[in-house]
């Protein structure tokens, strides 16, 4: 995960993944290449500052869920889910 | 989930309506059968074409205006509100930009077809009106600064060479009938350059930017070398413009020669996504890319040599061919195949909740079916062309006509599955 973008940090809420800022498709990658991680939680919080519109077909292809747990002018945050 | 349909709200906001970039792309569909159909009737006179109205300057124009530019303006009026975070001020001038663009370019290639000049001032005006208005929206949007300076830059440079081609493609029409142009070759030749080079070349080397990383998974380019094959292609295309109205051949070398630094930066940053990213199957899209590419090199190397004085067979013709249906065809379909089931998708998100499988959105037979005519059709139109063989033209033609019915088909398709609710 060095080499992938984006800044990754784990809390009471679980694993997170900060994507702001990044320019496209960068948010993609670091989103696609932190749950490919062998090890990953079945649930990770992602915060964008953009819609990840083509984000989530690559997700379903993956298995996973998004639900937006929080959305305004600064940022954009998801709830990914294993299914 | 009520936050989530909040949200999807917005997001839909963002999107336009799918009836809007889908009947771009389902017109560039029936375009690109047209198109081919007009080089299978062109056959005989397509060797030896050296411009002027007639069949072969109708099937050029089915393509670069029915396919080409209605290809560009549904992706960029649905894809550009997605990347700036700025829904569209207003939706009617996209759905106005189609309703000039069809009617104009049936009227317009048919005047060209007949040779006749009242039609073909009735669709320029059409068809000028409905870029204009393009360039207008997308102008707007572009001046939204935002992290892709780069993919901003290839924009302006699109819209600017747009503004020139149409002014030379207005007069040349108008020499028709009052031969006011003191070279009209040249002058078409400096509209080729504009509309072929500056104004498609500059959208397929900027959507690349953003494109064949997002496809690839790969990182963002490194902005020194993006900005420099920004500037070496932006001096390829005004040398080039100069080069051929001036009829100066000095500046037409150093043009080729800028864009085949261009082209290598480009490769080198193509190569760099595919090699890097963490998609390794890339299917059948990038086989096209990458023909596409192969395409490009070969026609400027075609070029260079011209450019030189080489005498290769029906030369000018063939580069043409190359740059226009080997090149900027190829990729455009290459690009399509994979895009289209994306935007189906993010439609089909918008309506269910839950993301539509891209998988379920793609129709394999078709593609490939259209992939070994198109390029079975590009390299024996090549061959035509050099032999001046008509029926080797015919028959590539008819392959090509073959790949654009298997390509339509992908196309109806995914309009079939995004207008079923359950998705």
């Amino acid at each position: 995960m060095d080499s992938a973008p984006g800044t990754v940090w784990r809390d009471m809420e679980g694993i997170h993944i900060d994507v702001r800022d990044l320019a496209p498709p960068d948010p993609m990658v670091g989103i696609l290449s932190l749950i490919e991680q062998p090890d990953i939680d079945d649930h990770v919080i992602v915060h964008l500052d953009r819609e990840p519109v083509f984000l989530y077909p690559e997700l379903a292809e993956r298995g996973w869920a998004h639900e937006v747990v929080t959305d305004n002018a600064d940022e954009v945050r998801l709830l990914l889910t294993r299914m | 989930m009520a936050l989530a349909a909040t949200f999807l709200g917005g997001a839909k906001s963002r999107l336009l309506p799918a009836s809007i970039p889908f009947r771009y792309f389902a017109a560039a569909a029936l375009f690109h059968i047209l198109a081919w159909l007009h080089f299978v009737l062109a056959g005989s006179e397509a060797a030896a074409f050296t411009g002027g109205p007639g069949i072969m300057l109708a099937a050029i124009h089915l393509l670069t205006l029915g396919v080409f530019v209605m290809t560009a303006m549904g992706a960029a009026f649905q894809l550009l509100p997605v990347a700036t975070q700025r829904p569209l001020a207003r939706i009617w001038p996209a759905r106005a930009c189609f309703w000039l663009l069809v009617p104009g370019t049936l009227v317009l290639v048919h005047g060209m077809e007949t040779a006749s000049t009242p039609l073909m001032h009735g669709g320029a005006v059409l068809v000028t009106a409905s870029l204009l208005l393009f360039a207008m929206v997308i102008g707007f949007n572009l001046r939204i600064k935002n992290a892709m300076a780069v993919v901003a830059a290839h924009g302006w440079g699109a819209l600017a060479s747009l503004l020139v081609f149409v002014v030379l493609a207005l007069a040349l029409i108008a020499d028709f009938d009052s031969g006011f142009l003191a070279d009209h070759s040249a002058t078409a030749l400096a509209h080729m350059v504009l509309a072929a080079f500056g104004f498609m070349g500059m959208l397929a080397f900027g959507f690349s930017h953003v494109l064949i990383p997002m496809f690839a998974l790969s990182r963002t380019f490194p902005p020194n070398i993006a900005w420099a094959q920004f500037w070496l292609a932006s001096t390829a295309v005004v040398l080039g413009g100069y080069g051929a109205i001036g009829g100066n051949s000095t500046l037409l070398v150093l043009s080729v020669c800028f864009a085949l630094a261009a082209t290598t930066a480009y490769l080198w940053l193509m190569y760099r996504a595919l090699s890097s990213g963490m998609r390794k199957r890339l299917g059948l899209s990038f086989v096209m890319i990458k023909a596409s590419w192969a395409m490009l090199v070969i026609c400027l190397l075609l070029g260079l040599a011209l450019t030189f004085g080489f005498a290769v067979p029906n030369g000018s013709v063939l580069f043409g061919f190359l740059l226009i249906a080997g090149w900027l065809l190829t990729f455009l379909t290459g690009v399509l195949q994979r895009i289209l089931p994306f935007l189906a998708s993010m439609h089909a998100t918008g309506k269910g909740g839950k993301p539509a499988m891209l998988s379920e959105l793609t129709a394999n037979l078709p593609l490939k079916i259209h992939a070994v005519c198109h390029c079975g059709a590009v390299l024996v139109c090549s061959a035509g062309i050099i032999a001046g063989s008509s029926n080797l033209i015919r028959g590539g033609a008819t392959l090509g006509t073959a790949g654009a019915l298997a390509f339509a088909i992908f196309v109806f398709l995914i309009v079939a599955k995004l207008r079923k609710p359950a998705i």
